[in-house]
């Protein structure tokens, strides 16, 4: 076997729509992104969509899990639909013994891949069940934000933007235009971010749906490249 | 008519002119203005016909019920039916015609009907129905007399956005109580939505003025303090048009539909002014007061010039006092009542002074048309002197019904109030309050005094679980508002109570005497309050005709519930946005690239096969099966439900959910699994895999994957196994690699071992295919050697494309859903759905291999053995058509056995291997017996079917368990 045949591409649960819209991509952990859109990218959006999919990320359950978690030094939320993030890594309590980790920034990228290389490796580990963890992630922001909320999901999310933090919260998991999602939402320093995490197998038909309603609202895809 | 002076507070903008046409004829209204209104503007009286004898119509309410005004709208385009004329501005531009006319609203055909009345009794659609031989003459009838606007179907696909919103405490309703209550609500830290069906907040206090500036100026203070609150959100020309479980309240807005959920809703939308029932009531300007009032201070028109007013209550004398205030002459106020109550008193004393004739003890006798097509004259009876006024206006102001519908939908009770006259709220729901005047207060002070006291309540109990205590005992009366009964028949009739559908006070009668005789009955008889405006002027009267026709009293009736939505609603609005979730494996472009035709699969879809221009469906799908029994295909199984169970005793579990055995399975070997429900019928079926000890995968069908997960998710905790469940169904891929190259395929890509040694049949390994972490199973649906690869859905299509590059030497294709279908047809493998039903059992497929009846227990255990005791009432054989056969059943045709249905073809096909058709069906058994049976096919004609035993191909299954020669 060749040594190009030893690696592999990951790709986004929408990356036909990457690939139909991007004018330029960049690979971030080893998945294929949208750097420059096409024109027609509006430039004073009002609410936005932005991917993060490429991020290392793994999910786990079991009656162990949490100990798991605690011995390869990741903080763990006390409460159940919680979650907080230490050293970049984002820790989400699903429910009493089911995980989701993800690391939100470049340095921790590394740490997540090599414990998702332990915890799918053919060598079980006792009392923790692998969940994996393929899905699209994207981040919603904007002064519209609220109102798309509005038109996609039937649940108030006023309570949960307005816990917003950078560091810790509670979650929320519902399902928004059919879907089922996971999200928090974090503040940065000049504003409110909704993050959601959706089955990947859905990716697309969200990430299209919501991008239209977002679009009927002057709204966008925010890249993280050029533009 | 006429445009009066401007008035603070009007609605119109003097300074821009819409111009429009109606009817074909152009005319000139304001910004602002409604259709009706600038018409009347124009001195145009007549807006529209009546729904059954087309008799011609003018304003009733203005107020959104004037259902005799809907208009046909053309602008931009877009044609729209059934706009309400009263409430709808008028923009530039607009062609505007009348509904329900035959020739145009002044040459109206159907006018004749009018004349033909006496032909059309009560209860008609039944009767006419009654004729079963002439029931299509009479639906050709009906279908071309009846129906309102036209649907334009050219017209561009409007889309509308589906929204939700959210409040602590939701008031319906923006006139002084409302106001009144969510400014309170909000002062108590609640967040409040306020809606009003009006553009502009206020409702009767700024109409509604008795020639007294002072109310309008206090209602203006409250409405500038509700629209600054900062926990007050107001939504205007926005209507709640239902009530749903836990406070889900529709309100309509221009532009979409919003579901509202609330913690509390206040209703306070007030109380629809009821008209006078007597003869000519429905005639061109005569209309009820409280319209006359909207139209002279809303938009500044006056209704009529010289005007009488037939009142039984205060407000009847305060409309006379705003119309002399206006500039009208009011020729006299005519009062129902033998004595005036003190309210209405110290207001006669006023138009007294300024010269308006009063009487007491009137009974209008009828309104007169004159040659301009509205009214002219009014003739009344005191005692026994009639006397007849020449006037352009009559207006009626004789009582209230509440507005309760919304109270209704969410449960409230309602008591009829004798010294009211007056259903009013009895027990209220929890987290439901009403005030103004639906709880019967009426005057302004009372209205803000009640509003104030329900926001408070609203705001300090949420989330209680109690309901609020009953309604405030009413302030004494000090004047009932409400007519007893301000009906009056007329020998030659067309006095209207229902102006919707055109019934009159015999209509009611007659319907009682034929012995519908309760309120729901007379309702769907009738037909009363069915209509657009959903009887808001009609079922109260008629509920009165009714009473009286019984000789009770209406505290022995209550009114019916409108459904939800209670006011009609854009079909566009209804439809909203569509939210139609689909799912998709990774390799969803790709198959789009090489030619895939879709076909769908629960809300999957699924390549059916690959077309190949210049190539037939048929033969595109042999070439695929072909492929796949002579050298290599490829297809997106990623579909299937994908689930892991852990723990202890995740075999235990799986013994108890399908009907082999798993607990004994050996690690690294896969087992068919079968799945019945509690009867015995199955219900799935898939492949089990033990990857360790204490951890199984296995698979699902497509369309059942949630559910089952649920289903076992409810398993495991009512059996109190402790079993980690995940489902993987989104988040893995799969593929199938089929065909007697498959492993020259598969061999360069990994390191595994794949000879048949190291990997038999029915194992199951992981590994790495192309440095990507997979599970392999080597199954046989399809009857050959075949990897069933799963592996991270963000890695499927790099595989998948890598598995296509390595088989190009081998001739590898891809193959679609037909062709697999075709492909364990041959082989005789079962499809769940469509080679059982709903109703076959687990003996009727005669898998017995499959059910383990030894365990100690399995869902559906003990239905089989009962049923085992039982003849089968069918069972599943294979057959086939000689070669020569030119005609091929389809499935589901069914199969005959003399006179009755014995069964059905459940799978059929021509075999590309064998060259026959062949098929499985589900026959009776003394039928199958036989050897052979018939199928009729499209056309009716039967064929002859000879039952075979299958596996029709392979039926050692040598090529799936040791590969074959290509």
């Amino acid at each position: 076997m060749t040594e190009s045949l030893k690696t592999h591409a990951r790709r986004s649960p929408i990356d036909a729509w990457i690939t139909a819209h991007a004018t330029a991509t960049t690979v971030r952990e080893g998945m294929l992104q949208a750097d420059i859109l096409a024109p027609t990218a509006v430039t004073d959006p009002t609410v936005t969509l932005s991917e993060y999919s490429w991020r290392r990320r793994l999910g786990l359950k079991g009656p162990a899990a949490e100990q798991w978690l605690a011995a390869q030094g990741y903080t763990v939320p006390a409460l159940g639909n919680h979650w907080a993030v230490t050293a970049g890594v984002l820790v989400a309590r699903l429910a009493t013994s089911e995980f989701l980790v993800e690391a939100l920034t470049p340095d921790a990228q590394a740490r997540v891949r090599a414990s998702a290389q332990t915890l799918y490796g053919v060598t079980r580990i006792s009392g923790v069940y692998p969940v994996a963890r393929h899905d699209l992630v994207l981040n919603l922001h904007g002064s519209a934000l609220e109102t798309l909320l509005r038109q996609i999901c039937s649940v108030d999310f006023a309570p949960l933007l307005a816990s917003a933090s950078d560091a810790q919260g509670p979650l929320s998991m519902t399902s928004m235009i059919g879907v089922g999602v996971v999200a928090i939402a974090t503040r940065t320093t000049d504003e409110t971010v909704l993050t959601l995490w959706a089955d990947p197998s859905f990716g697309l038909y969200f990430w299209t749906t919501v991008l239209e309603v977002a679009t009927e609202l002057g709204g966008g895809v925010r890249v993280h490249g050029l533009n | 008519m006429m445009r009066l002076p401007p008035v603070k507070g009007e609605w119109i903008d003097r300074n821009t002119p819409v111009d429009f046409q109606f009817e074909h004829t152009a005319y000139t209204g304001l910004r602002g203005d409604s259709i009706t209104s600038a018409l009347a503007a124009n001195g145009v009286q007549i807006f529209g016909r009546s729904f059954k004898y087309h008799r011609t119509r003018g304003f009733l309410s203005a107020a959104n019920h004037d259902v005799n005004a809907m208009m046909q709208v053309s602008a931009n385009g877009r044609s729209t039916p059934n706009v309400r004329g009263d409430v709808t501005r008028v923009e530039s531009g607009w062609q505007i015609s009348a509904v329900n006319t035959r020739g145009g609203l002044h040459k109206d055909r159907f006018a004749i009907l009018n004349r033909l009345s006496r032909f059309l009794p009560v209860g008609f659609y039944y009767k006419a129905f009654h004729s079963k031989r002439l029931f299509p003459w009479w639906e050709t009838m009906f279908r071309t007399l009846t129906g309102l606007g036209a649907v334009d179907l050219k017209s561009a696909h409007r889309t509308t956005p589906k929204r939700y919103d959210f409040c602590d405490v939701l008031v319906i309703g923006g006139g002084p109580s409302g106001l009144s209550a969510a400014l309170a609500a909000a002062e108590q830290g609640a967040h409040v939505l306020l809606v009003d069906e009006n553009p502009a907040l206020g409702g009767s206090g700024l109409y509604a003025q008795a020639g007294d500036p002072s109310i309008a100026a206090a209602t203006e203070a409250v409405c500038a303090r509700a629209l600054n609150h900062p926990r007050i959100r107001v939504l205007l020309s926005s209507t709640a048009a239902g009530y749903y479980a836990d406070h889900w309240i529709p309100v309509v807005t221009p532009e979409a539909i919003v579901k509202v959920r609330a913690r509390a809703v206040i209703i306070a939308q007030g109380a629809y002014e009821q008209p006078a029932v007597f003869r000519g009531n429905d005639l061109p300007g005569v209309l009820l007061a409280s319209a006359a009032q909207r139209l002279m201070y809303r938009y500044s028109v006056a209704p009529a010039q010289r005007v009488a007013i037939l009142t039984a209550n205060a407000e009847g004398y305060a409309a006379a006092l705003d119309a002399v205030s206006r500039g009208l002459d009011v020729v006299a106020v005519l009062d129902l009542r033998s004595a005036r109550g003190t309210d209405s008193q110290a207001l006669a004393d006023e138009l007294t002074r300024r010269g308006v004739r009063l009487v007491v003890q009137v009974e209008p006798v009828e309104a007169i048309v004159g040659r301009t097509g509205g009214v002219a004259h009014l003739r009344y009876r005191v005692g026994s002197t009639d006397t007849t006024l020449d006037v352009d206006g009559v207006w009626m102001s004789v009582g209230f019904a509440p507005a309760n519908a919304l109270l209704h939908q969410a449960g409230a009770t309602m008591r009829y109030d004798v010294a009211l006259e007056q259903f009013l709220p009895d027990r209220l729901p929890v987290g439901i309050y009403a005030c103004g005047k639906v709880t019967g207060h009426y005057s302004l002070a009372a209205r803000m005094s009640d509003g104030e006291r329900v926001g408070i309540s609203a705001a300090t109990r949420l989330d209680q679980t109690e309901p609020a205590p009953s309604p405030s005992a009413l302030l004494a009366i000090r004047e009932c508002p409400n007519h007893p009964y301000p009906i009056f028949a007329h020998p030659e009739g067309k006095e209207f109570v229902d102006f919707d559908e055109d019934l009159q006070i015999r209509d009611v009668i007659n319907a009682c005497q034929e012995g519908f005789d309760s309120t729901e009955l007379l309702k769907r008889y009738s037909t009363m309050g069915m209509g657009p405006s959903q009887g808001k002027h009609s079922n109260l009267n008629a509920l009165r005709i009714l009473a009286k026709v019984r000789g009770d009293s209406l505290t022995e009736h209550a009114l019916t519930t409108a459904r939800p939505m209670y006011h009609p609603v854009p079909m566009a609005h209804l439809a909203g946005r569509g939210f139609m979730p689909e799912r998709q494996t990774p390799l969803d472009a790709d198959h789009a690239a090489v030619g895939a035709v879709w076909m769908p699969a629960a809300n999957w879809r699924r390549p059916e096969y690959y077309a190949i221009p210049g190539v037939s469906r048929e033969a595109a799908i042999a070439g695929e099966v072909h492929a796949v029994r002579h050298g290599v295909g490829l297809i997106d199984v990623g579909t299937l439900g994908k689930i892991e169970a852990h723990g202890p005793q995740a075999g235990e579990f799986l013994d108890r959910v399908y009907t082999a055995r798993y607990s004994n399975l050996k690690v690294g070997m896969t087992r068919y699994g079968l799945m019945l429900d509690e009867s015995g019928v199955i219900i799935d079926d898939g492949v089990i895999a033990r990857l360790a000890s204490e951890s199984f995968y296995f698979t699902t069908t497509t369309g059942n994957s949630a559910t089952l997960f649920r289903e076992f998710g409810r398993l495991a905790t009512w059996w109190g196994l402790p079993v980690g469940l995940v489902n993987l169904t989104g988040q893995y891929a799969a593929f199938n690699l089929a065909g007697p190259r498959s492993r020259e395929v598969l061999a360069p890509l990994t390191e595994m071992d794949l000879s048949d040694a190291a990997f038999p049949y029915l194992a199951v390994r992981e590994g790495h295919i192309a440095g990507i972490p997979c599970r392999l199973m080597r199954v046989g649906f399809v009857g050959e050697l075949g990897y069933e690869i799963h592996l991270p859905f963000d890695a499927g299509l790099d595989l998948w494309r890598k598995l296509l590059d390595s088989g190009k030497a081998q001739g590898i294709r891809p193959f679609g859903v037909e062709a697999q279908r075709m492909l364990r047809l041959e082989k005789g493998h079962v499809i769940i759905g469509q080679d059982t039903d709903g109703v076959t059992n687990a003996l009727e497929i005669d898998a017995p291999w499959a059910i383990k009846m030894d365990k100690p227990f399995f869902i559906g255990q003990r239905s089989l053995a009962i049923l085992a005791k039982q003849p089968l009432k069918q069972t599943l054989v294979g057959f086939k058509l000689p070669a020569s056969a030119t005609d091929r059943p389809r499935e589901c045709h069914l199969i005959i056995d003399g006179d009755r249905i014995a069964g059905r073809v459940t799978s059929v096909g021509l075999s590309p291997t064998l060259g026959h058709v062949i098929g499985l069906a589900l026959v009776d058994p003394t039928v199958a017996n036989r050897g052979h049976f018939q199928v009729r096919i499209d056309h009716g004609e039967l064929i002859e079917a000879t039952v075979t035993p299958f596996p029709f191909f392979d039926a050692a299954g040598a090529r799936q368990k040791i590969g074959a020669t290509p």
